[in-house]
């Protein structure tokens, strides 16, 4: 199914159109569930997972059209979260990281901005593995699973603010390589 | 304490955002900052891009067929009995709305009344975003809608835009809402057979309605039609 068909399952989802709903599962689900394992690692938790994102689907597609994402984008940012929300809930101190995008304000982002920054994550694999080799371990880390700071910082056994830095610096070369003809 | 050393700006906010690094109260100001600010929100929806291909890896994997099944269920479990559903939607409505409901149904449909043989639909759109409310009432003997805006401006420049929807079919629109508080639109011949099917909806469209024919803005309020 391609993106022109999703986006429009998605409209239609909004409209509280059920079968809509039903096709989009039937085009999306096991990318998703996809995801969801690989954050959770555990069938029946990314199963849980995945039916959460598919409720936030429907309850939230009214918002997708405003936001301007790619329709494949916003699914998986939400299959992501909700898993990371999932698999944080089980440590210390957890706080939901929700999903931007839900939430998010009609974007001044045109359809041809958000086009580039498409175009440019193709690169993202070849510029994840420019960046000096624990730097992209950390930011796959983070996106993949649900690492924090602390966490980080523990892992590479160095202080927060320090981590903070060196994650940071390492976003801007990420973008700086990734923005590259 | 800030590093001096370390790099600043919106833009790094907005990855830590979508990698969800950021510190509780940290996190709960960018969150709100995305839902208001468009320039920021742009930002973020430009990492969401950016940083989806580390998916691009990982196979799909179908999940089991009872998932589905628990899905829907969870979703949509009024019953299969369409009683069931309608009490489920009147219980939705405030006593308020019925009351406004009744009386705009009997004030403008009791100088004709409908035959026993014409039921009478109605429902209630309620913004989730936006303090929209319309009353809606299809009187089938007329073949046309009532509509009562109790609630809802318009943002400069743009229209309220019905569409009614069946499943299975791409929205019809019914027209944008006018200035005035109540309005009567007709309902296409083909779908007023299907009036225990239908659904409403208003979305956001530019001034006049969709220049395509199709939703093009943000929806801001949908329900299904119930007997009355």
């Amino acid at each position: 199914m391609d993106r022109q068909e999703i986006e429009t399952l998605i409209g239609r989802v909004a409209m509280n159109d059920r079968a809509a709903f039903s096709a989009l599962y039937d085009a999306t689900s096991a990318k998703l569930f996809g995801v969801c394992l690989r954050v959770l690692h555990n069938r029946s938790a990314a199963e849980d997972a995945m039916q959460d994102s598919f409720v936030k689907v429907w309850k939230h597609a009214s918002r997708y059209q405003s936001n301007g994402l790619s329709p494949m984008t916003w699914l998986i940012t939400i299959a992501r979260n909700t898993s990371i929300d999932r698999l944080r809930a089980t440590r210390k101190g957890h706080m939901d990281i929700d999903t931007p995008g839900l939430e998010l304000a009609a974007s001044t982002a045109g359809p041809e901005q958000l086009a580039v920054a498409a175009g440019e994550a193709r690169r993202l694999t070849g510029c994840l593995d420019e960046l000096a080799e624990d730097r992209g371990a950390a930011v796959r880390g983070a996106y993949l699973d649900g690492h924090s700071y602390a966490d980080l910082a523990e892992r590479f056994s160095v202080p927060l603010n320090t981590m903070r830095t060196w994650l940071r610096r390492g976003l801007i070369s990420l973008r700086e390589c990734m923005s590259r003809e | 304490m800030l590093d001096e050393s370390m790099p600043q700006g919106d833009d790094l906010l907005a990855a830590e955002l979508v990698l969800g690094l950021l510190r509780e109260e940290e996190q709960r100001e960018a969150l709100a900052r995305s839902a208001t600010d468009p320039a920021f929100a742009a930002l973020v929806a430009g990492w969401q891009e950016r940083f989806v291909p580390m998916t691009d890896a990982i196979a799909p994997v179908n999940p089991r067929r009872r998932a589905k099944k628990r899905l829907l269920k969870r979703l949509f479990d009024t019953g299969p009995v369409p009683l069931s559903q309608r009490l489920w939607v009147w219980k939705g409505l405030s006593f308020a709305a019925l009351a406004a409901a009744a009386y705009l149904g009997v004030q403008q449909l009791a100088v004709d009344p409908p035959s026993g043989a014409d039921a009478i639909y109605a429902t209630q759109l309620s913004g989730t975003e936006t303090p929209l409310q319309v009353l809606a009432v299809l009187d089938l003997a007329k073949g046309d809608i009532a509509l009562n805006r109790v609630a809802g401006t318009e943002a400069e420049g743009r229209s309220f835009e019905l569409w009614a929807i069946v499943p299975e079919a791409a929205p019809v629109s019914l027209g944008v809402l006018t200035a005035q508080s109540t309005m009567r639109v007709s309902l296409p011949q083909s779908l007023r057979d299907r009036a225990g099917e239908l659904t409403l909806a208003i979305s956001d469209e530019p001034a006049g309605g969709s220049p395509t024919g199709a939703p093009t803005g943000s929806v801001l309020a949908a329900a299904p039609l119930t007997e009355l």
